[in-house]
């Protein structure tokens, strides 16, 4: 304000613009303005030469606290984007994981129900039935949901048709016992396992890539670190030009400017930097749980289709079986490094275990040669049965994954809030740092008058 | 004057100026820290270390080179007096091993209808060969169920009887010369051609009018190479015939070849496909045994013709095949070949 009828001389304004080689440049431009009065022009040179520097350094520190605060805010809203996409990304995550399991469950389903004869179980019947709805409604969410996954999912929706086509002429030759019905369903279980479980997994690792950016993102805000310093530093060296300037050991203006830009940037990176490390610990703890069980739950079902396969080959479904211990050791590793690691209690573990020790009772009845009696163990649905035993693992690490990933999301919002609040304090801190910086050099300005 | 005013002045700000260029140079270096470590990928979250799984690397099994030579291929070993009973199986014979063991292991197919094929309804594999294993079961043990089912591709036959993995084969198994080199056969038990499976409306009337057509044949088969003779036709191979009926159900091909057992077993399971033509090869089928179990081969074709003369035989073929006409005379047994 008090600058105003300063301002419209336009001459004091020039040497303001022009820093270091403004000085001499401005000698020979305002020695003709002030030519009429020696004494004056003298005074006014004087004058001239300090505010015009004064006004620079105002600008300057207007602009670094300003700068701080915008930037403060960006990091602050970048931080806490990230928080909220690593959050929305990890539960697209499980979701795909989701889909991949309620296929290869109900491809297990479908096999299986060739164990028992022309006449499929109602029951199997039904679950086949949940089990593709829950993966064609996933598929469309999922779809919605991002548009990075839209174009491999949208393929794995259009190969569900064809796998449920296939599966549906499968049973209709079943039914009348057409052998050809056995071929049908190996047409489909092809297409499941070499279209679209390769194109699941590929959206899998491409959403895992997703959050291991987000995650990064997390960190990067911490960046504003360096324009807090900037600020700082600009701020700092005022001050003490000013002290040496004005032979004044204390500028109110821009000590308190200073001391709100210190403590607001302290308390703000160290929301910044907690929010960070939270994420940090949700990638080690929870987010790490959920993927470990998510792909144990995903190993397992591949298993467990590889069961029906082996006995459905009857006698040369020793590929199917290597293929059953491969997926269950690496499933158990997984569940075993998660408890080692204190993220998973051991009791998934242990179900896995019941669960395969179960399944080596098949092998052997199979491999005495008791076919007919490994498919009835196979069948079997009373609690002491292997089936029991895999619905006893299921529903334990599922149990894992909800909870899991209900706590990544969860801590991962908290962490989006904190940094949230963080980039409004540095947003608030900015722009009282640039009043009072404002304030403090236009009361040493005033002096000049 | 300006000068002199200006050198004092430019001290401060230059070393401002340094302070600041050291402030963004520390700026930048944390920057290039943070970015050097810019942590785990997604892979690494998810753990997956080892590389992408190789390809499915499984290895087509061989097509049948150049037919191999012998004097003549049905000629096998001659039965050794008269068929022993379950009771009086040699003392150290592979019979007497199977007996002791409890069960005879035998390779099967599980989806060739009418010749073996398990039923849907019951769960039972059966079919004509299937049948002829009950009776050389029921020669072992007295009892035709002492079987334990080894289900097999057309293509894995030779490798489990190389490997001992079964006592015998029985999956529409033609003799000829260059199997003869790794394995042993029994006598010819049936005698089968190969004919094409086109659709209902189709003018061919045999395996030459098909030119420029898509045909299916299973691959590592007789069959297949026969196919390849034929120019003009584009031979399609399939895991197993079953799967080539399945194309051709999907017009991926326009017809099938293989012996008229397997094809009438296809035309029953569609209205819409027939055989036609005259056999245009001779596949005597014998059963399968280990090249070194010559006491087994005697034992399977004494069994063999016991079922000839005494009617189970044609029975046996009136329950299966009767729909390809009557039971003609059985294949006469050739010996006449030493170890």
């Amino acid at each position: 304000m008090t600058t105003t009828p300063v301002r419209p001389a336009g001459q004091q304004i020039v040497p303001a613009g022009g820093p270091a080689p403004g000085g001499p440049a401005a000698a020979p431009h305002g020695a003709p303005a002030g030519a009429p009065n020696a004494t004056v022009s003298r005074a006014r040179g004087a004058l001239r030469r300090t505010p015009g520097k004064l006004r620079l350094v105002m600008a300057l520190c207007v602009l670094a606290a300003v700068a701080l605060g915008v930037l403060g805010f960006q990091a602050g809203s970048v931080q806490s984007r990230a928080l909220g996409a690593a959050s929305e990304d990890t539960a697209q995550l499980v979701g795909v994981q989701e889909v991949r399991n309620a296929l290869v469950a109900a491809d297990a389903t479908a096999t299986g129900a060739f164990l028992v004869g022309g006449l499929e179980p109602a029951d199997q019947r039904a679950r086949y039935d949940d089990l593709v709805d829950q993966a064609a409604s996933g598929l469309a969410t999922l779809s919605g949901s991002n548009e990075g996954d839209a174009e491999l999912l949208g393929q794995v929706a259009a190969d569900l048709t064809v796998y449920t086509g296939l599966v549906e002429q499968a049973r209709a030759n079943n039914r009348q016992g057409f052998p050809v019905g056995s071929a049908y369903l190996d047409q489909a279980s092809t297409i499941l396992r070499e279209q679209m479980l390769p194109a699941l997994d590929e959206v899998v690792l491409d959403d895992a890539d997703r959050v291991a950016a987000d995650f990064a993102g997390v960190r990067n805000a911490l960046w504003v670190l360096a324009g807090g310093l900037v600020a700082l530093a600009v701020l700092v060296v005022s001050q003490v030009w000013l002290a040496r300037r004005t032979h004044r050991v204390l500028n109110v203006g821009l000590a308190v400017a200073t001391a709100v830009v210190l403590v607001v940037g302290i308390v703000s990176t160290v929301l910044l930097a907690q929010a960070s490390s939270r994420a940090q610990e949700v990638r080690t703890g929870p987010y790490a749980a959920t993927l470990a069980a998510s792909q144990a739950y995903s190993l397992a079902n591949d298993a467990k289709s590889m069961e029906a396969f082996t006995l459905i080959k009857r006698g040369s479904g020793q590929a199917y079986e290597e293929a059953f211990v491969t997926a269950t050791d690496d499933a158990a590793a997984r569940l075993d490094t998660a408890a080692s690691e204190g993220i998973l209690d051991g009791s998934t573990a242990q179900a896995l275990d019941a669960w395969v020790t179960r399944h080596a009772d098949i092998r052997a009845l199979d491999d005495a040669g008791e076919w007919d009696d490994a498919v009835a163990l196979a069948t079997a649905t009373d609690p002491e049965s292997p089936n029991a035993a895999f619905d006893a693992f299921s529903a334990s690490v599922r149990g894992d994954i909800e909870t899991n990933a209900a706590a990544t999301s969860e801590r991962l919002d908290g962490a989006a809030t904190t940094a949230t609040v963080a980039g409004w304090l540095l947003l608030v801190a900015g722009l009282v740092a640039a009043l009072l910086a404002w304030r403090g050099v236009t009361a040493r300005l005033e002096e000049y008058r | 004057m300006t000068t002199t005013l200006a050198t004092p002045d430019r001290s401060p700000r230059a070393g401002a100026r340094r302070r600041r260029s050291g402030v963004v140079a520390a700026g930048l270096a944390a920057v290039l820290a943070l970015a050097a470590c810019s942590g785990p990928s997604g892979a690494d979250d998810l753990r997956l270390t080892e590389a992408p799984q190789d390809e499915a690397a499984e290895e087509a099994p061989a097509a049948p080179a150049a037919p191999a030579e012998c004097a003549d291929p049905l000629a096998s070993y001659a039965p050794e007096g008269a068929l022993p009973g379950p009771d009086a199986l040699p003392g150290g014979s592979t019979m007497a091993a199977i007996r002791d063991r409890g069960s005879l292991i035998v390779g099967v197919s599980a989806d060739t209808l009418l010749m073996g094929a398990r039923n849907s309804l019951s769960g039972q594999i059966e079919g004509f060969d299937i049948d002829v294993l009950h009776e050389i079961s029921r020669a072992i043990f007295g009892d035709p169920d002492r079987l334990t089912f080894r289900v097999i591709t057309s293509g894995q036959r030779l490798e489990v009887l190389e490997q001992g993995e079964v006592d015998l084969v029985a999956r529409a198994f033609t003799i000829n010369c260059e199997r003869w080199e790794s394995i042993a056969f029994s006598a010819e038990y049936y005698h089968a051609g190969q004919k094409v499976l086109v659709t209902r409306d189709s003018t061919a009337s045999g395996i030459a009018d098909l030119e420029g057509q898509r045909v299916c044949a299973p691959e590592g088969t007789t069959t297949l190479t026969r196919l390849e003779q034929f120019s003009g036709i584009e031979p399609v191979p399939a895991t197993t015939h079953t799967q080539c009926l399945v194309l051709f159900q999907q017009g991926k091909v326009d017809a099938i070849t293989g012996d008229d057992t397997i094809l009438a077993g296809f035309a029953a399971q569609d209205p819409y496909a027939k055989v036609v033509g005259e056999a245009i090869s001779d596949e005597p089928y014998g059963i399968g045994v280990p090249a070194q179990n010559v006491d087994m081969v005697r034992f399977v074709n004494g069994v063999l013709e016991q079922m000839k003369s005494d009617g189970r035989w044609a029975a046996i073929y009136g329950e299966w095949l009767g729909g390809l006409g009557p039971a003609p005379a059985p294949p006469t047994a050739v010996y006449g070949r030493t170890p």
